[in-house]
């Protein structure tokens, strides 16, 4: 590059940084407003930008917890208004002999007779 | 001693490396009046410069602010750049646009010039001799094709090194060269009477 090409570019930047401080002053307001503005615009950005992250994780979940509602076993019907847990343990005991408070209180009180009864009444059928 | 000799003087004894604020919002600061200036250099329309810059600084905040600050600056130019080719290619389908409508011929027929903004806004390069001088530089650097104008306006005016330049215009290094060459060649001819 020779001498009169830097001469020309050295001119050249001069004017234009003469130029960028002569702005008017409408236009250096526009310029200060336009840089508010994008600054503020960054810093309200922040909660949006964890707005557009946290909005699809927590449709997420919300359809996992539905799913999750829809999938579980429903209650069977309840028998008679008791519960489902009650109304099993009442038809296993069917099959069983009843307890001591439900028995006819007669047959403790001949319990000996019975007793005798079941241990003589294959000899009876014999004679 | 003029305003313009003043700033040419202060320019040779201003060290070279200029120190980047340590903010963002002091960054801006000293880079907007001078973005304005470029974007009114390749754009030719004041409020199509100010669209730009303030484009151009929403990017740079939003995108890039956790980016070390001496990057800032090639960083900053690149968004600017490609925000005025933008506007220029739809400048540029506008005046398509216009023409088929029929708006692009005159009554004889002949083609009317390229669409462009209106410009009303305050004009003061006009009222000194040292704003007259810019003026016609502004005038060449905008004959230059866009990549060479792009070159002159980064690496001369702003004085990004040319690896900053390569980096802002997007190119590699020798580009930049080439084209800061041959722009140097058109100013010659064009400014021979202004030198």
């Amino acid at each position: 590059m020779n001498s009169s090409d830097k001469q020309l570019e050295q001119r050249a930047r001069a004017l234009y940084q003469e130029a960028t401080q002569r702005i008017d002053p409408v236009t250096a307001g526009r310029l200060r407003a336009a840089r508010r503005t994008a600054l503020e615009a960054a810093t309200h950005s922040t909660p949006h930008h964890r707005a557009r992250v946290l909005l699809p994780v927590g449709a997420l979940a919300a359809v996992a917890l539905a799913a999750l509602m829809i999938w579980q076993p429903a209650p069977r019907p309840q028998q008679d208004g008791k519960p489902q847990g009650v109304a099993a343990v009442e038809q296993e005991n069917e099959y069983l002999p009843p307890g001591a408070d439900k028995a006819d209180p007669g047959l403790y009180q001949n319990l000996d007779f019975y007793s005798w009864l079941a241990a003589n009444d294959g000899s009876q059928v014999k004679r | 001693m003029n305003s313009v000799s003043a700033v040419f003087e202060a320019e040779l004894l201003a060290p070279q490396g200029q120190a980047v604020p340590a903010t963002l919002d002091a960054f801006l600061a000293s880079m907007e009046r001078r973005a304005f200036r470029m974007a009114e250099l390749h754009l030719g329309n004041r409020e199509d410069a100010m669209d730009a810059v303030q484009d151009a600084m929403l990017r740079l905040v939003k995108h890039y602010r956790s980016k070390p600050a001496e990057e800032w600056t090639p960083l900053f130019w690149g968004i600017l750049r490609r925000r005025i080719v933008d506007l220029q290619r739809r400048r540029k389908v506008r005046s398509i646009v216009v023409g088929w409508l029929g708006g692009g011929h005159d009554d004889d027929g002949d083609e009317l010039p390229v669409w462009e903004p209106a410009d009303s806004g305050p004009d003061p390069l006009e009222k000194l001799h040292g704003e007259q001088s810019y003026a016609d530089v502004a005038a060449a650097v905008r004959r230059l094709p866009q990549r060479q104008r792009e070159a002159f306006t980064l690496r001369v005016l702003e004085g990004l090194d040319v690896a900053e330049t390569a980096h802002a215009m997007g190119c590699s290094e020798g580009s930049v060269k080439t084209h800061l060459s041959r722009a140097m060649q058109h100013l010659r001819e064009h400014l021979e009477a202004w030198r």
